[in-house]
């Protein structure tokens, strides 16, 4: 679904990206931890290009997404996003902040939309809120919503990048949760996090960065139980360890 | 202090108020115009545009108003521009053109200013959102980045209007009839130098608060719907 070949990103003399290649087959949950600064969200980012990669291909769907003419807002209408920051839109409510890009962007009308986002406010469990203002919300609320935002547009894959690093403690395990139940369904995604909870359980496939390179990847048991490379194996342990 | 003089020449305050009203009003029409205009090409990618918006808005920063109403006084009808006189118009039509023209030029480099700090000044991320969601730039632009722009903007845009009426009190040096220049006339007629510029200001302070008021509450109400 994803095809990711020599995929470099420099800034300026700073390699960021080292001729990563992935394939991202349909339903899988892809999972990308490592260190800060290896390089993580750069990768996802470039996927949609919110970053230029400087060299590389990126196949989505078989539309070469790096080349120069591709309708950039057509691939991107098929991969929805979820900030750490969550980046909803202050100044609307959370229905408008959901039904805005499917109504202005697919076209589709104003009924249909809103029925759409008042059964995924349901599916995230948070139907009551619609007339609410993004800054009402607690952090976890606004991540649900900006999920539901990025589903309303029924994109066939959903990048997060680092979700639920911005949030308190006791909310991180909503936005997992809502995740979990996303994966569950047979969406295909792929996960920056810190949370190896989650990238254990739910991941299909981890992915580890370190200085710009996937140094390791395999299934979650696999790199957990039984890391290969040294660097792996430090960081997990050091990772791990936390959980006291 | 003696007002003795204002039946007589109360008429010449209001006709000036008339004028300063109508040069503030296309100056700040024209100048949010102006500045939309340089404000786009300050941030834009094309580097010809943005050249040309810099330097514009740098020159007109950097030299004073007064130097600026000349040259454009003095520079039109060298440039072969002539504005007609119109009789019905009352005060030199030509002069009152030269003096929005001025205005404007003056206000859309400040305007433009603003705008751009408007935009810049809403989070990196609102464009990135609209942008994954399949946005076009133009799009995002006009439907999630400018609606908080505005909002940032309005404070400063509001003191630039202020601004612009008080400073169209310098249109007054090329012979346009407004609250100034009527102001000065009814000075030299009744040998009072104080009363007449005491009237002036009043006439000064209620337009420029009745601008200000209206914008505070106009601003109150943006922030009151962001609230829900």
């Amino acid at each position: 679904m994803i095809e990711v070949k020599n995929l470099n990103k420099d800034y300026g003399n700073l390699s960021v990206l080292k001729d990563i290649n992935v394939n991202i087959e349909k339903g899988e949950v892809v999972v990308i931890i490592g260190p800060s600064g290896a390089g993580k969200s750069t990768f996802l980012r470039c996927l949609n290009l919110l970053e230029t990669p400087t060299s590389g291909e990126i196949i989505f769907e078989g539309k070469n997404v790096t080349k120069k003419g591709t309708d950039i807002n057509k691939i991107r209408e098929k991969m929805g996003m979820v900030f750490q920051q969550f980046n909803l839109f202050p100044n609307m409510k959370v229905m408008d902040n959901i039904t805005l890009a499917p109504i202005k962007v697919k076209g589709q009308d104003e009924n249909s939309a809103k029925e759409t986002a008042h059964r995924l406010l349901k599916k995230i469990g948070l139907e009551d809120k619609s007339d609410a203002y993004p800054n009402q919300l607690s952090g976890g609320q606004k991540q649900r919503i900006a999920i539901a935002r990025a589903l309303a547009m029924s994109p066939d894959v959903m990048l997060f990048d680092e979700p639920t690093s911005a949030l308190d403690p006791e909310m991180v395990g909503e936005v997992l949760n809502v995740m979990k139940e996303l994966a569950g369904e047979g969406m295909t995604m792929v996960v920056v996090t810190h949370e190896m909870g989650f990238a254990r359980e739910v991941g299909s496939r981890i992915l580890f960065m370190d200085d710009g390179k996937i140094v390791e990847e395999g299934k979650p048991k696999d790199i957990f139980s039984n890391p290969k490379n040294p660097r792996t194996k430090d960081f997990l342990s050091k990772v791990l360890s936390n959980d006291f | 202090m003696n007002f003795d003089f204002l039946p007589k020449y109360y008429m010449l305050f209001l006709d000036g108020t008339k004028y300063t009203i109508l040069i503030a009003v296309f100056a700040v029409l024209f100048g949010i115009l102006l500045g939309i205009l340089f404000s786009l090409m300050r941030l834009s990618k094309v580097k010809v545009l943005n050249c040309i918006a810099t330097v514009y808005i740098e020159f007109v920063r950097g030299t004073p108003l007064l130097v600026q109403l000349y040259i454009i006084y003095f520079g039109l009808p060298k440039l072969g521009i002539n504005f007609p006189e119109i009789e019905a118009f009352g005060s030199s039509f030509p002069d009152v053109m030269a003096g929005i023209i001025a205005m404007s030029l003056n206000s859309g480099a400040y305007v433009a200013e603003i705008i751009r700090s408007g935009i810049q000044s809403v989070d990196k991320g609102q464009m990135e959102a609209a942008r994954s969601l399949g946005m076009g730039s133009s799009m995002a632009m006009r439907y999630v980045v400018l609606p908080q722009a505005i909002r940032n903007i309005l404070p400063a845009l509001g003191n630039e209007f202020v601004t612009i009426i008080k400073d169209s009190s310098i249109t007054s040096v090329i012979g346009i009839h407004e609250l100034m220049y009527n102001a000065d006339t009814v000075r030299g007629n009744t040998f009072r130098p104080f009363e007449p510029l005491i009237i002036a200001a009043l006439i000064y302070f209620v337009l420029t608060f009745t601008v200000s008021s209206l914008l505070h509450k106009f601003e109150r109400r943006l922030s009151l719907s962001d609230r829900g």
